[in-house]
C-alpha cells in the first residue's frame, strides 16, 4: 500500500492505495463519491470524467497515485455562483438530461471548457465533448445548454 | 392551439436536478448494510462443455466468501425474456450452464466482501472445457447443421407462414427482388446492467433492486427459478441509466439472487462494459429478402418477404422477434397480398433480444430499400412512390383488423418534403455531383409505422391508484419504469392537467412489485398510450370522488359541484382538495382514494417520415449527415422539449446503426466487446436534427397522444442508406455502411446493383 495526499472537492485527504488502484476506484469505491460514473472502465466513454488541477481526465485511466499532491474536483463539489452551476441549470432547463448517466462527465468536461475558453464556438464545444458519449440525447440539447451557460456568463460578467 | 396548462409544453424531468449534481443513485451506486459484491466469470470459448471447475485458489483469497458455478447452483431453466406468468416460451437457459454456448456465457461468480476482492479472484478460477464445433452465423448453421444438437429441438425455429389477402391479377406488373442486412447491434446504455439482491433467511423475504422494465415479470421469473412464494419476492425498479430494451430481459438479477439466497446477505452485481456488450442482449443480425409485383403506376400489388433472425445462443424471444416483423407490415403501407416467412436460428453468438423498435426497424430497412429500387426502376420520385402505397385515414391494419384511426403518414411525407426542401436538395445534389469531385451528395427518405400497445396481439391492461393527502396533494401509485426519457414527468403533467392542479402537487412513484398495482411493464411503446390513458381516467374518477365528497360536505347536489383551477366550486363557495380530504378523514372516516383498471381496446397507426441529406467522401468512405428532418405523426405531444430530444437521440442512434455500429466475431468466435471497436456517434459526429410533428387529436390515448420512443428509430437507417445510395448511385443495403464497405463498393467500379 502507498500513502498519497490529495485534495478532493476542496478537502485535504490522506489515502492508502495499492499501486494499481485507479483514481476512479478511489473516488467511487473508497470515497463513495458515486456521482462519478463507471461506463466502461477503459477510457472510451467519459462517464468517469473528473477535473485534475482543472483539466478533465478519465478517472478510470489514471492510477490514484498519479493524483498525489493534486486537486481533484468531482461532480459533487459545491458550485453556487460558478460556471458549473450555470451549466447545470442550463442542462435542466434545456431538456438536455435524459437517463443522466453521462451527465456528470459532461458537466465537468464542459465546465473545463467554459473556464478555459468562455467564448468557445459550437465546433469547439462539440470537440470538447467528443470523449463523452451520450446514448439518449443526440447531443443537440446538451450543446444548446452549454451555449446558454456561455450566454449567461457573458451577461453576468 | 389548445389552452392546456401543461400538455404540449416543456417541463424539466423530475430527477434532472439529481442527475446534474450526481446525487441521484443508480443501482451500482447503492449500498445496503452488510452488502457483498459479485464478479461474473464468463466463458471465452464459443461452444463447449464445462468438465470441471476448481475454486480452491479463488476461495483462498482474502475477502472471498464463495464461488457459485454450474456444479453448485440450481439447474432450473428459465427464459430471460418472460414478462408475464404463463407466457408461452421455451426455457433453454440456466444461471450457469454446463454446456456453454457462446463467448460471454455465464460460467461462475465470485462472492466477496469488496468489489476488488471479487474481481481479483476471477483469474484464479480454473475451468476445464471440452470444446465443441461452433458457428457464429445463421447461414452456416442452416447449411452445415453443425448445431443440430445444440438444444433438444435443434437450432432452427421457423415462424408460422403468414398469408394475407388474395393474390390479385398480376398482368402488366414488374417483379423485383432485393435484400437487406443488419449486423448485430449493441444497445450501449451508458449504465451497464447492475442490481442488488437481498434475502432475509428469517422471514424468507427476497428483494431485488434493479433498473428493469417489468417488476412483475421479473418477480415471477425469479420466484419460479428459486421456488419462492410470489408474495415474498419483491422487485423494486431503480433509476435507469438508459435501456432501449436491454433492461427488459433478465441476465444480472438471477445471478445476484442466487448469491443472496446462498449467503443470506445483500449482494451487488455490476456488469463490466464487455459483459454489457457480450453477456446481455443485442439486436439480432438480420437478413431479409423481399419480392414484389408492382404496376407501372407504382402500386405494389403483391409482397413476399423472407427473413432470418440470428437468435444468438439461446432462442429466448427470437421466434416472437421473427413474427413481430410481420406484425408491422400494414402499419405504414397497405398491399392487397402479402406472404411472410421467417426463421429464428440459434448460433454461438451473443443472445438477441428486445431492442428499441425490435422487428420493426428490420422490416422497414427491407421495405424502404426495396421501395427506393422500385422508384428508381419506374423513374419515379422516392417520396411520390411511397405516397402511392401508404395507409390512409381510417384504414385498418390488415393483419389484425383493428382500425389505424387517424394515421397520418401522408401528411408526414407531404409536409416533410416541403419543409426539408426535398426536391431542391435533390436537384442541388445532382448538380453538385455533376462536378465529379471527391465528395458526392444525395437525399434519402425513410418511413415507418409502429404500435402503441400489445393490443390485439396479446393481453394489454393495467391499473392506477390515486390518493388525496390531508393537504390536498395527490399521491399516484402506478407501475411506471422510467427509462430516463421523462415518463414520470409526463405522467405528472397529464394528471395535473386533468385535476387542474399545479404539477408539483402530484407525486408519481415508480414500480415496486409489492406496492404498485399489477402491470406488464414499460415496453412495446405502451407506456404513454396505455398507462397514460389509465392515469387520466383514474384522475377523472378522483375528480368525481372529490365532487361527491364536497357535495356531501356542502349539502348540495353533486351536479351543482365542479372542479376548476384546482378548486372545488359549489355554488359561490370554493373548497380546496385539502378541505375534501379533511372532511373525508374526520367526518366520513374514509381516505379519498380511487383505483382504476383498464383493458386496452385500440391501437391507432403511428408513423413517421425522415429525410436525410448526406455527403460521402469517396476517398475515405466516410459519410457526413448535412441535414436531417424527422417528421412524426404523434397525435399529441405531452412534454415537447424532451420528446424532441428523445427523437434527436434516436436519430443519433440510427445514424450509428446505418453507418458504423456492428458487433462481429473475431477468429475465436468472440464478438466486438469494447467501445473502442463499437463506434457510436460522439458529439462532433452527431447530426443536427430538426424535429416536426403532425398533431391531430387521436383516439384511445391520453389527450390524443400516440407512441414515439421506438418508432423514432425506425426510419433513420433507411433514410441514411437511401441518401448514401442516391449519392453513389448505388444499391447498398448491407448495413452498416462502414467506410470499408463503401470504399470496397467504389473500388469495384461502383457496381452493386
Ligand atoms: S468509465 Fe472511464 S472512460 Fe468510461
Ligand atoms: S442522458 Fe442517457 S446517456 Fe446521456
Amino acid at each position: 500500500m502507498l500513502t498519497i495526499q490529495l485534495t478532493i472537492n476542496g478537502a485535504a485527504h490522506r489515502c492508502e492505495v495499492s499501486p494499481n488502484t485507479t483514481l476512479l476506484e478511489l473516488i467511487r469505491d473508497d470515497m463513495h463519491l458515486t456521482g462519478t460514473k463507471r461506463g466502461c472502465d477503459q477510457g472510451h466513454c467519459g462517464a468517469c470524467t473528473v477535473l485534475l488541477d482543472g483539466m478533465p481526465v478519465n478517472a478510470c485511466l489514471m492510477l490514484a497515485v498519479m493524483a498525489d499532491g493534486k486537486q481533484v474536483e468531482t461532480i459533487e463539489a459545491a458550485a453556487p455562483g460558478t460556471k458549473k452551476h450555470a451549466l447545470q441549470q442550463a442542462l435542466i432547463e434545456e431538456g438536455a438530461v435524459q437517463c443522466g448517466f453521462c451527465i456528470p462527465g459532461i458537466v465537468l468536461s464542459a465546465t473545463a471548457l467554459l473556464e478555459e475558453r468562455p467564448q468557445a464556438s459550437r465546433p469547439e464545444i462539440r470537440e470538447a465533448l467528443s470523449g463523452n458519449l451520450c446514448r439518449c440525447t443526440g447531443y443537440s440539447r446538451i450543446i444548446a445548454a452549454v451555449e446558454k451557460a456561455q450566454e449567461r456568463g457573458r451577461t453576468n460578467g | 392551439m389548445s389552452d392546456y396548462k401543461y400538455i404540449g409544453r416543456s417541463v424539466p424531468i423530475h430527477d434532472a436536478q439529481g442527475k446534474v449534481t450526481g446525487s441521484l443513485r443508480y443501482a451500482g451506486d447503492m449500498v445496503l448494510p452488510g452488502m457483498l459484491h459479485l464478479a461474473l466469470l464468463t466463458c471465452d470459448i464459443p461452444h463447449g462443455i464445462v468438465k470441471s471447475i476448481r475454486t480452491e485458489r479463488a476461495l483462498a483469497l482474502d475477502g472471498v466468501v464463495d464461488v457459485l458455478h454450474c456444479f453448485n447452483t440450481t439447474k432450473e431453466r428459465f427464459n430471460r425474456y418472460r414478462n408475464i406468468h404463463g407466457q408461452k416460451l421455451i426455457n433453454q437457459e440456466e444461471i450457469f450452464p454446463e454446456r456453454v454456448r457462446f463467448v460471454g456465457d455465464r460460467v461462475a461468480c465470485v462472492i466477496a466482501e469488496t468489489p476488488q476482492a471479487a474481481r481479483a479472484a476471477l483469474p484464479l478460477i480454473e475451468v476445464e472445457y471440452e470444446r465443441l464445433p461452433y458457428a457464429t452465423d445463421a447461414k452456416t448453421v442452416i447449411e452445415s447443421g453443425v448445431l443440430d444438437d445444440m438444444f433438444e429441438d435443434g437450432a432452427v425455429y421457423p415462424a408460422p407462414e403468414l398469408i394475407n389477402g388474395e393474390q390479385p391479377d398480376l398482368t402488366g406488373t414488374t417483379i423485383t427482388q432485393t435484400q437487406a442486412h443488419f449486423d448485430r447491434q449493441s444497445h450501449v446504455t451508458m449504465e451497464p446492467q447492475a442490481c442488488i439482491a437481498d434475502y432475509d433467511p428469517l422471514t424468507g423475504q427476497a428483494t431485488v433492486y434493479s433498473p428493469n422494465q417489468s417488476v412483475n415479470g421479473l418477480r415471477t421469473v425469479l420466484a419460479d427459478l428459486f421456488d419462492l412464494p410470489y408474495h415474498k419476492m419483491r422487485v423494486v425498479k431503480t433509476t435507469m441509466g438508459g435501456s432501449f430494451g436491454s433492461k427488459q430481459e433478465w441476465m444480472a438479477e438471477p445471478v445476484a439472487l442466487a448469491a443472496a439466497l446462498h449467503t443470506g446477505r445483500p449482494v451487488k452485481i455490476v456488469f463490466t462494459r464487455e459483459q454489457a456488450m457480450l453477456s446481455t442482449i443485442t439486436r439480432a443480425a438480420f437478413d431479409g429478402k423481399m419480392t414484389t409485383h408492382v404496376t407501372p403506376e407504382g402500386k405494389v400489388l403483391s409482397v413476399d418477404i423472407e427473413t432470418v433472425i440470428d437468435a444468438g445462443a439461446y432462442l429466448s424471444n427470437s421466434l416472437d422477434y421473427c413474427i413481430v416483423v410481420s406484425s408491422k407490415i400494414f402499419r405504414c403501407y397497405t398491399f392487397p397480398y402479402v406472404r411472410y416467412n421467417g426463421k429464428a436460428v440459434c448460433t454461438n453468438s451473443p443472445v438477441s433480444g428486445a431492442f428499441r423498435s425490435w422487428g420493426t426497424a428490420e422490416l422497414y430497412l427491407l421495405v424502404e430499400h426495396h421501395f427506393n429500387e422500385l422508384a428508381r426502376k419506374l423513374g419515379m420520385d422516392a417520396t411520390d412512390f411511397r405516397l402511392k402505397n401508404i395507409v390512409k385515414l381510417g384504414d385498418v391494419d390488415k393483419k389484425t383488423g383493428v382500425s389505424l384511426g387517424d394515421v397520418r403518414i401522408g401528411d408526414c411525407i407531404k409536409q416533410g418534403r416541403e419543409k426539408f426542401g426535398w426536391f431542391a436538395k435533390r436537384q442541388a445534389a445532382e448538380a453538385f455531383n455533376a462536378q465529379n469531385g471527391r465528395f458526392l451528395r444525395g437525399v434519402g427518405i425513410g418511413c415507418g409505422g409502429h404500435g402503441n400497445t400489445y393490443f390485439p396481439r396479446r393481453e394489454d391492461f393495467g391499473a392506477a391508484q390515486m390518493r388525496v393527502s390531508e393537504d390536498g396533494t395527490v399521491l399516484v401509485n402506478i407501475s411506471l419504469h422510467d427509462h430516463g426519457c421523462g415518463t414520470v414527468t409526463a405522467f405528472q403533467m397529464m394528471i395535473a392537467e386533468t385535476l387542474t392542479i399545479p404539477i408539483d402537487q402530484v407525486a408519481v412513484g415508480e414500480a415496486d412489485s409489492s406496492v404498485t398495482p399489477f402491470d406488464l411493464g414499460c415496453f412495446a411503446s405502451r407506456t404513454t398510450y396505455v398507462l397514460g390513458r389509465i392515469a387520466v381516467d383514474c384522475a377523472e374518477k378522483l375528480k368525481d370522488l372529490l365532487v361527491a365528497t364536497i357535495a356531501k360536505a356542502d349539502g348540495s347536489e353533486p351536479e351543482a359541484v365542479k372542479i376548476q383551477g384546482g378548486q372545488i366550486l359549489a355554488g359561490d363557495k370554493h373548497y380546496s382538495f385539502a378541505d375534501a380530504a379533511q372532511y373525508a378523514l374526520h367526518t366520513l372516516q374514509q381516505e379519498l382514494t380511487v383505483m382504476h383498471q383498464f383493458v386496452a381496446d385500440s391501437n391507432p397507426g403511428v408513423t413517421g417520415a425522415h429525410f436525410a441529406h448526406v455527403e460521402v467522401d469517396t476517398k475515405t468512405g466516410m459519410v457526413a449527415v448535412l441535414d436531417y428532418l424527422a417528421m412524426h405523426d404523434i397525435g399529441k405531444v405531452i412534454n415537447r422539449e424532451i420528446t424532441v430530444a428523445q427523437i434527436q437521440g434516436a436519430v443519433a442512434m440510427g445514424t450509428g446503426c446505418a453507418l458504423t455500429e456492428r458487433m462481429t466475431p473475431n477468429k475465436n468466435g468472440r464478438f466486438t466487446s469494447s467501445l473502442k471497436d463499437y463506434h457510436l456517434r460522439n458529439c462532433p459526429e452527431a447530426p443536427d436534427v430538426e424535429v416536426e410533428f403532425v398533431e391531430a387529436d387521436s383516439i384511445g390515448g391520453p389527450f390524443g397522444a400516440k407512441s414515439i420512443g421506438e418508432l423514432s428509430l425506425v426510419p433513420v437507417a433507411p433514410a441514411i442508406m437511401g441518401a448514401v445510395n442516391d449519392a453513389l448511385d448505388a444499391s447498398l443495403s448491407y448495413l452498416p455502411l462502414t467506410p470499408d464497405r463503401i470504399l470496397k463498393h467504389l473500388a469495384n467500379g461502383g457496381e452493386s446493383r
